[in-house]
C-alpha cells in the first residue's frame, strides 16, 4: 500500500471515530460592499494608517507625471507598457522588464505595477501574475509605486474573490500586497522593508471618460 | 527526543531566567493588546469566528474526500503531490525532489510543518545547503537554537543577543539596533535568494476548490521563495484545508488579528501551480507534499478538534503560563497551550503527559481563540488518559488518597487544615513563605507562598455572626458594625497603608496591611 492510500484510508476511518462538537449555527455573510466613493475615502485611509504615500490625480496625464517624478534618476523595473493603465509605460520606456536579466532585476531601486484590485477594507493591493506582469517588480527593489483605477476598487476581500474569481482560476499566482514589508521579530521593534519593498506608493488615477 | 532534558528541569530553568520573563511579559503583553483592538475592527467578529469553527469542523468530519479533492485539484494546475506518514518520510521526499532537481541551495521560509519533521538537519546531512529566511528564523539558524514562540520565533532573545549571534555567526559590526541588524539580514539573505535553486515552504491553508496554496508572510521573505528559485516544495499538514475561497476570506479576517493584530498581514500569497510558458517567474516545478505525522490518528480521538488550529499564537500570548516558562519548556515544536494538546496527540501521550497539567484551566486560550478551540476540556481529558495509562508516582498516589480520605470529613479536614495553617505561618517571615519542606516545596522553588491569614474566612464569618446576633443587627450589614475584629482591623489600616501619608517606604513596607501586598524581592 502506498503512503497515499495508507493515509486516506486512516483518515477515512478516523472520520468515523473523530469527537468533533457540534458545529455552530451561523448564517453565512455576504461579501462586504460599498459605493465606489466610500470605497475610495476607506482606501485612502487604511494606505495612511500602513504609512503608504497616496496622490490622486484627475487626468492620466498626470498620472504620468506622477510616475516620472517618483522614479525619476533610478533604475526601473515595471510590468510590461500594455499592462499599465494611464498609459504610463510612455514615461518608463528606459526601464528593465520581467525578462530582462534577474540581475538587472535586483538592481533596480524601483518597481512600477498597476493592480488587479484594490481593497478598500484593508489598504490591499491585489496583484495577478501572468505574462509581462513579473511578481518581481512588486518584491525584489525597495520601492514599489502601484498605479491604480477607481474601476479596481473592491470594499473587501470576499468582494474581490467574487468579482476577480474566474481570472485567479487562471494565473499560477495572485498576491495581495498591505503596506511595506515588515518585521518585529526582534524584540517587536517594527522595521520596514526586510524583504520586500520598505516603501509602497499608491497613484490613483481618474474614472474612465 | 532524547537529548531534551526533563518537564520538570525545563521548566525550572525557564523559572530562574530572569531576562525570559521580561521578554516573555513586555511581547505576549503587547500582543495581546494588539490583539484586542484588531479584533474591534472587525465587523461582526463573533458570527465570523463561528463561520470559520464551523467550516474547519466541517472539513475534519469529511477530511479523506477533502483531501482527494484537493490533490486533483493541484494535480490538474501541474503540481506534483506526494504523501508522507511521517516527518522522515516527507525530508526523504524533499530530499529526492531535491536531488532530482539538481539542487544545491535550498532557501525556506517560516514553517512549523518543517519544524516539526526537523527537516533543516536532514537536508544538511544530505550535503544541502539550507537557509531559513524569515529574520526570526534566520537568528535561530545562526545560533543553532530553537524556536519558541509560533510567530514570534525569538521572543525569548534581547536586541543584544541577537548582535552578539549575527557579529558572531556572519562577521557583521556588533550592534544591537532592530533595524541596523535586519538591515544586514536582508543584504546577507539577498544573496540567498538570487542564487536558490529550491524554495521552501508552509502553507497556512489550503483551498480546496481552486487547489491554492496561501501563505501569509509579513517580511516578503516567502514571495521571494516562492517566486525566484526554479524549485518550489510547500510542506503542509493534511489539516490545513479549507474549502473554498470564501471560507479562506474568513481566515484571513482571523490569522492576522489573532496573530500579531493586524487587519492583514503585508502579504497574502496564493499560489496554484508553477510558471505557465512565458511567464517570467516562478518555479518551473511545483510539489505539495501532504504530511500525516500522528494526525490521522489525532483524527480518531477526542481531541480531533485540536486540527482545526490555524497556528496564530494567541492562546500563548493569552496563557499564564506559556508567560512564565516560555516556549522551550514545552520541549518540541509547538508551545504553549495548543503545544500541550498537538504535542501529545502527535508524538504519544507517553513521555508528554506533563504538557496537559501544565495548565491552570483558567480558560484565557479558548476565549482568544479565532475558531474557539475549547481547550480546557481538551486538557481535562488528557489528564484523565494520563491517570489512566501512565504510572503515578506515588508519592501522588498515596497523596491524593490521604486527601480522598480527609476530605468528605469535615472534622478531620478541618483539623488537618489547621495543623498545616500553623505549620506554613511558623514558616512566615513579612507575611512571605520562602521554602516549604517536603512536597510543598514544589511550590516555592521558584515563587514565595503567602502566609495563610491567622483566622480561616470561615472562622471570621461564624465570628461575626456571633457578633452581629449579640449586637441585633444582620451579618451582612455589619461591615460597619462593631464585630469582624479580624477583618474591621485589616479594613481600617489599609486607606492609610495605600496613600502612605506621613510614611516612610520601611514602614510603608513593613507597616500592617501593606506587608501583605507586596511580595518581597526575591534574592537568589
Amino acid at each position: 500500500m502506498t503512503a497515499r492510500e495508507s493515509i486516506l484510508s486512516r483518515v477515512a476511518a478516523a472520520q468515523r471515530t473523530a469527537r468533533l462538537p457540534a458545529r455552530p449555527v451561523a448564517e453565512p455573510m455576504a461579501a462586504a460592499t460599498r459605493s465606489r466613493s466610500h470605497c475610495l475615502e476607506r482606501f485612502g485611509q487604511e494606505l495612511a494608517a500602513l504609512g503608504v504615500g497616496c496622490h490622486v490625480e484627475t487626468t492620466a496625464e498626470a498620472v504620468r507625471e506622477r510616475v516620472r517624478c517618483l522614479v525619476e534618476g533610478q533604475r526601473v523595473l515595471s510590468w510590461d507598457a500594455e499592462h499599465l493603465p494611464y498609459e504610463a509605460g510612455a514615461v518608463l520606456t528606459a526601464a528593465s522588464r520581467g525578462s530582462s536579466p534577474r540581475a538587472e532585476q535586483a538592481a533596480a531601486e524601483v518597481g512600477v505595477t498597476g493592480c488587479d484590485g484594490a481593497i478598500a477594507e484593508t489598504g490591499t493591493l491585489a496583484l495577478l501574475s501572468g505574462r509581462g506582469r513579473s511578481r518581481a517588480v512588486s518584491l525584489l527593489p525597495p520601492v514599489h509605486v502601484a498605479i491604480v483605477r477607481p474601476e479596481d476598487l473592491c470594499f473587501s476581500m470576499g468582494e474581490f474573490f467574487a468579482r476577480h474569481g474566474a481570472r485567479m482560476s487562471q494565473e499560477p499566482s495572485c498576491t495581495f500586497v498591505t503596506g511595506p514589508s515588515r518585521t518585529a521579530d526582534i524584540e517587536l521593534t517594527l522595521t520596514l522593508g526586510v524583504h520586500g519593498p520598505g516603501r509602497v506608493v499608491v497613484v490613483i488615477g481618474p474614472e474612465p471618460a | 527526543m532524547s537529548a531534551v532534558p526533563p518537564f520538570v528541569e525545563r521548566v525550572r530553568s525557564a523559572l530562574g531566567d530572569e531576562r525570559l520573563h521580561v521578554a516573555l511579559g513586555r511581547a505576549t503583553e503587547a500582543l495581546r493588546s494588539r490583539r484586542a483592538s484588531a479584533f474591534a475592527s472587525l465587523e461582526d467578529s463573533d458570527r465570523v469566528r463561528d463561520l470559520a469553527r464551523k467550516a474547519k469542523l466541517e472539513v475534519l468530519a469529511d477530511l479523506a474526500s477533502q483531501l482527494q479533492r484537493f490533490e486533483e485539484r493541484l494535480v490538474a494546475n501541474g503540481v506534483e503531490v506526494h504523501w508522507a506518514e511521517t516527518g522522515e518520510e516527507a525530508n526523504r521526499l524533499v530530499l529526492e525532489i531535491a536531488r532530482r532537481h539538481g539542487v544545491k541551495r535550498i532557501v525556506k521560509s517560516k514553517s512549523m510543518a518543517t519544524e516539526e519533521t526537523h527537516l533543516n538537519p536532514a537536508l544538511e546531512r544530505a550535503g544541502m545547503d539550507v537557509v531559513e529566511t524569515d529574520l526570526g528564523e534566520y537568528i535561530v539558524q545562526l545560533n543553532q537554537d530553537r524556536p519558541s514562540h509560533i510567530i514570534l520565533p525569538i521572543i525569548h532573545l534581547t536586541r543584544e543577543d541577537v548582535g552578539a549571534v549575527m557579529h558572531r555567526r556572519i562577521q557583521v559590526p556588533l550592534s544591537d539596533d532592530p533595524r541596523t541588524l535586519a538591515g544586514f539580514a536582508r543584504a546577507k539573505l539577498r544573496e540567498e535568494f538570487l542564487r536558490a535553486d529550491m524554495g521552501i515552504t508552509g502553507a497556512n491553508f489550503g483551498v480546496v476548490e481552486t487547489g491554492t496554496i496561501c501563505l501569509v508572510t509579513n517580511e516578503g521573505n516567502g514571495r521571494m521563495v516562492t517566486t525566484l528559485p526554479r524549485v518550489h516544495v510547500a510542506v503542509m499538514g493534511i489539516e490545513k484545508l479549507v474549502p473554498t475561497l470564501e471560507d479562506l476570506d474568513l481566515f484571513l479576517r482571523l490569522l492576522a488579528r489573532s496573530a500579531t493584530g493586524q487587519k492583514i498581514t503585508t502579504y497574502t500569497t496564493l499560489l496554484r501551480g508553477p510558471r505557465r510558458p512565458g511567464d517570467e517567474c516562478g518555479p518551473e516545478a511545483m510539489h505539495v507534499i501532504l504530511l500525516d505525522n500522528g494526525r490521522s490518528r489525532l483524527l480518531a480521538g477526542d481531541d480531533a478538534e485540536i486540527l482545526g488550529c490555524i497556528r496564530c499564537g494567541a492562546c500563548l500570548n493569552a496563557c499564564p503560563i506559556y508567560k512564565s516558562i516560555g516556549g522551550h519548556a514545552y520541549g518540541d515544536t509547538y508551545p504553549g497551550p495548543v503545544g500541550a494538546i498537538v504535542t501529545p496527540g502527535l508524538r504519544g501521550l507517553h513521555g508528554w503527559s506533563e504538557l496537559p497539567a501544565a495548565s491552570t484551566l483558567c480558560g484565557a486560550c479558548r476565549d482568544v481563540c479565532p475558531v474557539r478551540l475549547d481547550i480546557p476540556r481538551m486538557l481535562l481529558g488528557l489528564r484523565r488518559e494520563t491517570v489512566r495509562t501512565e504510572k503515578t508516582p506515588l508519592g501522588l498516589r498515596l497523596g491524593l488518597k490521604a486527601f480522598g480520605w480527609i476530605a468528605p470529613r469535615p472534622k478531620l479536614y478541618r483539623a488537618a487544615a489547621a495543623a498545616a495553617r500553623r505549620l506554613v505561618r511558623a514558616r512566615a517571615r513579612e507575611g512571605w513563605v520562602r521554602r516549604l519542606p517536603g512536597l510543598g516545596g514544589g511550590w516555592t522553588q521558584a515563587r514565595d507562598l503567602r502566609a495563610p491569614a491567622a483566622t480561616t474566612f470561615q472562622e471570621q464569618w461564624t465570628h461575626r455572626q456571633q457578633t452581629a446576633r449579640a449586637t441585633g443587627s444582620t451579618p451582612g450589614a455589619s461591615a460597619g458594625g462593631a464585630g469582624g475584629a479580624g477583618v474591621r482591623r485589616q479594613q481600617a489600616h489599609k486607606p492609610e497603608a495605600a496613600s502612605g501619608a506621613g510614611l516612610t517606604p520601611a514602614e510603608r513596607a513593613g507597616g500592617p496591611g501593606g506587608a501583605a501586598q507586596h511580595p518581597p524581592a526575591r534574592r537568589r
